[in-house]
């Protein structure tokens, strides 16, 4: 098994090749340097990089006029400052205008932990599926970041990808191939279906190794494509399963948890659905992120304890 | 087929010329306004001398190849000008008269605020405000960034600079030094509530202005002539600091019982009022119908 990796590092890493390969790559940051790790790229290209300090409104919508030239824009800070902060232009500049504009959503979920509510990013997916044209990805490791951000780059339109900024266990080998929309199935069972955003997939699996040692035979589903998504598939995969579990670092409102509910409902689908993601009315809770994903249920004890209820 | 470089304004008119569009597209905006029933036709009548000194001399950009690389920008961050925009655009040749009769209908080419996606010619889709100068910003960047002559030329309202995010835009022009900007000011002091001073001040705007690291100039912005004198000036300025151009205006110029009166930010004329309207100037052009 490889060294757990940081999914910056590999973006990075895309970034550096896509330049190498003629793309016209421009990076913003709102004084993100180092929350982006962006350093060996800006050595390498400092003309591709525009930091306008702390003013994520005008990175935004800088961005979005960088694009309008032809330029592929990348925006890259950390995710509580991105969507909420300049919701508006990217809504408008990036979303309706539809321009070239790739958003990294860095250290999103509760990676700012002991922070403070101000920087945790549990309502991201929420705020960015209200909006158009946009894809939405969310990946689970250093692997499947390098694919996702290989992708992005290629696609011409609005990006947002939910970053981490932990080194993250490689569930992917490097051969891994990411295929936009496609729900990427981790262990295929075939009673209990375990539904993951993001880096809480490594949680998520050794949850389906807990079950299976009870005698379970659960499916692991990583959702790093949230749009787009293959609602076949989904609704299939749903259909297939008694009991579903939705772990994601997120609020139960909009996320991944509210899209399974929504198929569920509009395909008249059976299945039972439990989730851990986050409550209404959170306490004002700083801590570790361990500590709070020990809190909320959001790690492998937390899986096997919701399925256990949904049993009972 | 290689595209032949654009060096120039496709019109090219002098001041009287300015002037006879700067009428026709007066009488446009006013007979979409009355027709649909919608509009804000205050500030079309506010910014239409701005548009017309653009399109019709300033502005480089090729007839029929609206795209073309070498092209000027132009964004309206003042979105709900859209009548004054649209009678520009379509005057310059951008699309044909027949889409007038269709302002704000349904599934219209001309909507209610610009939409790039709906209207050839309209280069971002604004309405909210605050947004454009930051969109230009990062066109003039990149266009610097990447060698290209091409200039950007954004009309944001005076009374949208209320909104921080432009002063978050102003920073960026200046800090980087986006000397390929131009940023036009509809000096109009009015608002949808009443005056800007009286709401929210946005004097001493010069001094806002210049602290932020602006050349900044004042002309008449219903007076084509001095905002062809004020932009070529600009253009061959020369220094390292951006360009702000501050073009006092009346909200409502041309027709004498809307000028400067706050209810025309978005009243509409009547069809007598219209026919007045037109008298006033000079037009013996009917309501309704796109000629």
């Amino acid at each position: 098994m490889s060294e757990p990796m940081d999914l910056r590092d590999m973006v990075i890493e895309v970034l550096m090749e896509a330049k190498r390969d003629g793309l016209p790559v421009m990076v913003m940051l709102s004084d993100s340097a180092s929350t982006s790790k962006i350093a060996p790229f800006a050595a390498r290209y400092p003309e591709s990089v525009v930091n306008v300090g702390i003013a994520e409104q005008n990175m935004v919508g800088m961005a979005a006029g960088i694009a309008l030239t032809g330029s592929i824009a990348v925006t890259a800070n950390a995710a509580p400052f991105l969507l909420h902060r300049s919701y508006e232009q990217v809504k408008l500049d990036v979303c309706y205008n539809n321009t070239n504009v790739k958003m990294l959503s860095i250290n999103a979920g509760f990676a700012y932990g002991q922070l403070g509510n101000t920087h945790h990013a549990v309502d991201d997916i929420a705020t960015i599926r209200s909006c158009d044209h946009v894809q939405i990805f969310a990946p689970a490791d250093a692997p499947e970041a390098r694919e996702v951000m290989r992708h992005a780059l290629r696609h011409v339109g609005p990006v947002y990808i939910r970053m981490d900024n932990i080194k993250v266990e490689l569930i992917h080998e490097d051969s891994y191939r990411f295929t936009p929309g496609a729900i990427d199935i981790v262990r295929q069972g075939k009673d209990v279906l375990i539904c993951s955003l993001g880096t809480l997939l490594p949680a998520a699996v050794q949850a389906g190794k807990a079950l299976a040692a009870q005698g379970m035979d659960p499916t692991v589903a990583n959702f790093s494509s949230i749009r787009p998504l293959d609602r076949n598939a989904l609704r299939m995969l749903l259909d297939s399963h008694s009991h579903v579990v939705v772990v994601e670092e997120h609020s139960m409102h909009g996320g991944l948890t509210a899209l399974i509910y929504e198929v569920v409902v509009s395909e008249r689908l059976d299945a039972m659905v439990a989730s851990c993601a986050l409550p209404e009315g959170r306490p004002t809770l700083a801590g570790t992120r361990g500590d709070l994903r020990a809190h909320y249920g959001l790690d492998a004890t937390g899986v096997v304890r919701k399925v256990m209820e949904m049993l009972s | 087929m290689e595209q032949i470089r654009i060096t120039s304004n496709p019109y090219e008119l002098d001041f009287n010329g300015i002037r006879a569009k700067a009428r026709r597209i007066r009488v446009t905006a006013l007979r979409m306004t009355t027709r649909s029933k919608l509009g804000h036709v205050g500030t079309d009548l506010s910014e239409i001398d701005i548009l017309s000194s653009l399109y019709f001399s300033i502005l480089r950009y090729q007839r029929g190849d609206i795209d073309h690389p070498d092209r000027d920008y132009f964004i309206l961050s003042k979105g709900h000008g859209a009548g004054g925009y649209y009678a520009t655009l379509c005057e310059a040749g951008f699309f044909p008269r027949a889409y007038l009769d269709t302002y704000m209908e349904f599934d219209s080419h001309l909507p209610g605020h610009p939409t790039r996606a709906k209207t050839p010619g309209v280069e971002f889709s604004t309405g909210a405000l605050g947004h454009g100068l930051s969109v230009a910003a990062g066109i003039a960047l990149a266009c610097k960034r990447n060698g290209r002559s091409n200039q950007v030329f954004v009309l944001t309202g005076d009374g949208e600079l209320q909104e921080g995010s432009n002063w978050e835009a102003a920073m960026a022009i200046s800090a980087f030094g986006l000397t390929n900007l131009y940023w036009i000011i509809d000096r109009n002091s009015l608002q949808l509530g009443g005056g800007t001073e009286s709401i929210m001040p946005i004097d001493p705007l010069e001094d806002k202005l210049r602290a932020f690291g602006f050349t900044v100039s004042h002309m008449d912005g219903n007076n084509p002539a001095q905002i062809v004198e004020a932009l070529s000036k600009a253009r061959q300025a020369g220094d390292n600091r951006p360009q702000a151009l501050i073009a006092h205006t009346v909200k409502g110029s041309g027709v004498s019982f809307m000028e400067n009166i706050c209810a025309w930010h978005h009243k509409i004329p009547s069809a007598e009022e219209c026919a007045l309207a037109m008298g006033e100037l000079d037009s013996d052009m009917t309501v309704g119908g796109s000629e």
